[in-house]
């Protein structure tokens, strides 16, 4: 008899140098269910589902495939055991058609003129015409992929799978780039390919999609498998409770202070991406000398442009942004550096750091130019060893050769702790972080929350922005929480519990705004 | 560990591997490589000659040498600056023939005194280049053109251009390139008489050893070159700690076409006195090359240079006294470019000896 589980993973675990993504999780799945993978961003529910799509090889532990071992080491292996992936960020070559999308490397064949091998895109056409019928996926197969818009981009994602005969279909976070309407018609889809025989994992930390249309639903939470719960008889609560998982909050001490003046001002913000999207609308919030605010919120609801705009990363659409009253809009960004603005980016390394310069010199990233650094334009390299000495000792980087060690070669915590000691010593009044302690270990994460209120009770203003609830909760004097790039509440820590704010998050709070969102 | 000794390491064995595949290729056209490879030294005055015509010895022929290697200096000094920020200056040609233009029909028909002539061809010749250089940088700040495309297309305009007014003003009717430069303005002093012999001396090689210096502190030592070298290594970085990437392109990319103005008025107006219309020189697509081999450092330039010239210059030498066609020389060149291609390769090799070697122990 077959198994009862068509996928079975058992005991995997998987290390990242530094970290552990996945720490002996078992999970198995029925055919013809919707499993869920609920977490906190990094908590390895991607990881888990690339060791299964064949993308990375579990360091231990086992996958079985209908009941068969099954050693998976590359997504076409993956494909041949009739398991198909839509990863977050589309794989499509914009200038072709959707068929030819579709059939890529399993192009149905013909004769030109009856004896030239050629690619018979019409039977494909029709093939794939038909494969759009059955399963409600409407596209029309001729059309470009760059004229055609991100949810038929990803019903052609979808198509793809169904083409290669796929069983189980992994979907990485696949409503994060769709719109309120277009998440309703991809929830139906999703629902309607089950009833047809698949089976579906899907990745997700939004809670109400999972609570529609999941059967059941597996907890990661920092590469653990924290629960297996039955969606139906499971509430939303529950599942951000444990999804959150406050049991492991450590508290930081933190004295009262009184605040100051105030320091930043933002002002009706409204932030446009690339594509002329609104990202940040109409946001507005203060920050005080000696104050903590947090902005809360998942990943990718334009937090991150509200960082990049006040450093002057990104342009504003409309709004101020002032400092002490002054409008720094049309500062330059060295302008706001020297205005006092410090930034812990979120990308360490692609922003933060020049990966190929040595320590000294990413050290003094923020300052090489002022006068003690540089006479006359020649850089004043004693005093750029002495300075890099005095924040590696202050701060504790380990580094294997000192200031002359090259960046790539030391560890993430390391590079995170010497940026954060490069820009608490720029002095300035504004210090933004943003994911302070995203893949830092507990200890390191210690210290940097220590550092965050050290630079709060110094009188400066800090805005902190995180994923992380906890970190949230145990810092912030006021918390601000952003859904889809508006500010939905903003109030003391203190008016605030843990489980207020994650629904405001989810953006499960007291009101739906499906029908505002254009 | 140390980065730098690694670099002249990997450097060394690609050119060993290069020289290698070249001896086999000379021994399939069944002639000895060694002494082919030391005819190559003869011909560049680095080994004595069996016999020398009239009014030569080892000394002229090393000058000569020196004075044919210094064009290919400067022009791969200007692709280093370039690829620091990150740029590919594929246009040198173009810039060397609009600055040495510039400087042969305002400075090269003249009879302005020589002390007064030669430092005007320089700056001449090195703000025609800087212009074009700039240009491209500017056309990429501003409208984001790339700059390969860019130079590429400004090489034939200004080619063609220059091209046509010497063919309408300038042209000697004879040789059907421009008219002779003065000796007043050339850079190098031409077949000079020093006792019995006659030497071609570079005054440009000079200046060339200064600027491989004034670059390489440039880059080491100042604010600018900080800049230069962040936008390169990490441009998102270099945005988020304040420097002007855009502007510090363009900055780049003129000193680059400087450079690049000097290259073609040693060439053009120091080891030939003409320009041939219509015609780029190979000059500024080999210091490509030369650049790739030197590990783009200026000091590494100074080396790649010198053994890269060697090949092209002692070749004609080879083909005459060994019976080897002088095209041998571009396929030797050609194999030590492959290999050097390769120092990525090489590289993680010697790593893995090395790990390998650590486990053992």
């Amino acid at each position: 008899m077959d198994s009862e589980y068509i996928v079975e993973m058992r005991n995997i675990t998987k290390r990242f140098p530094g970290i552990v993504a996945n720490s002996d999780v078992t999970i198995r799945i029925k055919k013809g269910e919707i499993y869920a993978l609920l977490g906190e961003n990094g908590a390895g529910k991607s990881t888990l589902m690339s060791i299964l799509f064949g993308m990375y090889e579990p360091d231990e532990g086992e996958i079985l495939i209908r009941g068969k071992r099954e050693k998976i080491n590359s997504p076409s292996r993956a494909t041949e055991l009739n398991i198909g992936m839509v990863h977050q960020h589309f794989k499509l070559v914009s200038n072709y058609t959707i068929t030819e999308n579709i059939i890529m490397g399993q192009e149905p064949r013909g004769r030109f003129l009856g004896f030239l091998p050629c690619i018979d895109i019409k039977r494909a056409d029709r093939e794939i015409a038909d494969l759009s019928r059955k399963y409600n996926l409407e596209v029309t197969p001729t059309d470009i992929i760059s004229d055609i818009n991100v949810s038929t981009r990803q019903r052609v994602e979808i198509l793809k799978m169904l083409y290669r005969d796929a069983e189980i279909l992994i979907f990485d976070e696949p409503t994060a780039v769709l719109t309120p309407q277009e998440i309703d018609a991809l929830l139906d889809i999703i629902s309607g390919l089950r009833d047809s025989g698949k089976t579906i994992i899907l990745i997700s930390h939004k809670l109400d999609e999972i609570k529609r249309i999941a059967d059941r639903c597996a907890i990661l939470r920092r590469g653990r498998l924290i629960a297996v719960l039955d969606v139906k008889s499971t509430d939303t609560k529950e599942m951000a409770n444990l999804m959150v998982g406050r049991e492991v909050s450590f508290r930081t001490e933190k004295k009262e202070t009184g605040f100051g003046e105030t320091v930043l001002e933002i002002d009706k913000l409204t932030i446009h991406n690339s594509d002329e999207f609104p990202v940040v609308r109409n946001v507005s919030f203060k920050i005080r000398e000696g104050e903590i605010l947090a902005i809360a919120g998942v990943s990718g609801n334009g937090q991150v442009e509200i960082a990049h705009a006040i450093a002057g990363l990104m342009k504003v659409h409309s709004g101020d942004i002032r400092l002490y009253g002054k409008s720094i809009r049309n500062m330059s960004i060295r302008e706001r550096t020297e205005a006092g603005i410090a930034y812990i980016p979120e990308d360490r390394q692609e922003m933060g750091l020049v990966l190929d310069f040595n320590l000294k010199d990413n050290l003094a990233l923020k300052r090489y130019y002022r006068d003690s650094f540089a006479r006359k334009g020649i850089r004043n390299n004693t005093y750029l060893d002495e300075c890099g000495r005095s924040i590696i000792d202050k701060y504790d980087v380990r580094c294997a050769a000192s200031t002359e060690t090259i960046v790539r070669s030391m560890s993430g915590g390391n590079q995170q702790k010497a940026i954060i000691g490069r820009e608490i010593e720029l002095g300035g009044v504004l210090t933004i972080f943003v994911q302070p302690t995203r893949g830092l270990d507990i200890g390191a994460i210690e210290r940097v929350h220590k550092q965050i209120i050290e630079e709060r009770d110094k009188g400066k203003a800090v805005l902190l922005i995180s994923l992380e609830l906890d970190e949230v909760m145990n810092l912030a004097d006021t918390i601000a929480v952003i859904y889809s790039g508006e500010i939905d509440r903003i109030a003391p820590a203190k008016e605030l519990t843990t489980r207020e704010v994650g629904e405001y998050m989810m953006g499960v709070g007291v009101h739906d705004k499906a029908g505002e969102v254009v | 560990m140390n980065k730098k000794y690694d670099r002249v390491i990997v450097a060394a064995i690609a050119v060993f591997l290069g020289l290698i595949a070249g001896a086999v290729i000379i021994l399939i056209l069944k002639r000895n490589p060694i002494s082919a490879y030391y005819s190559l030294l003869r011909g560049c005055g680095l080994a004595p000659k069996v016999k020398y015509a009239g009014g030569k010895n080892m000394l002229s022929d090393f000058s000569s040498f020196l004075d044919y290697m210094t064009p290919m200096l400067f022009a791969a000094l200007a692709v280093v600056v370039a690829f620091k920020t990150g740029l590919f200056n594929i246009g040198v040609s173009g810039q060397m023939l609009v600055g040495s233009f510039l400087a042969t029909i305002l400075i090269g028909y003249s009879n302005i005194p020589s002390v007064l002539a030669k430092p005007l061809v320089i700056i001449i010749a090195a703000a025609g280049g800087g212009l074009i250089g700039g240009l491209i940088g500017y056309l990429k700040y501003r409208f984001n053109i790339n700059e390969v495309v860019s130079s590429i297309m400004l090489n034939y305009t200004a080619s063609y251009i220059i091209g046509f007014l010497i063919n309408t003003r300038y042209v000697d009717p004879v040789s059907r390139q421009s008219r002779d430069i003065g000796a007043n303005a050339r850079l190098t002093l031409h077949q000079i008489s020093i006792g019995s012999y006659k030497y071609d001396i570079p005054l440009g090689f000079i200046l060339a050893l200064v600027a491989i210096v004034a670059v390489k502190i440039l880059l080491d030592k100042t604010v600018l070159g900080f800049e230069i070298k962040c936008v390169g290594a990490n441009r998102e970085a270099a945005r988020y700690s304040g420097i002007k990437v855009g502007s510090s392109m363009v900055i780049s990319m003129l000193i680059s076409g400087v450079l690049s103005g000097i290259a073609g008025a040693v060439c053009y107006l120091g080891y030939i006195s003409t320009i041939q219309p219509k015609v780029l020189s190979p000059t500024g697509f080999d210091a490509i090359a030369v650049c790739l081999v030197g590990g783009s450092s200026p000091v590494g330039i100074l080396f790649s240079t010198f053994f890269l010239m060697i090949i092209s210059k002692g070749s004609t030498y080879m083909s005459s006294q060994m019976g080897l066609e002088a095209e041998i020389a571009s396929v030797i060149t050609g194999l030590i470019l492959l290999t050097s291609a390769c120092s990525a390769f090489i590289l993680e090799r010697i790593k893995m000896i090395r790990r390998k070697r650590g486990a053992g122990e």
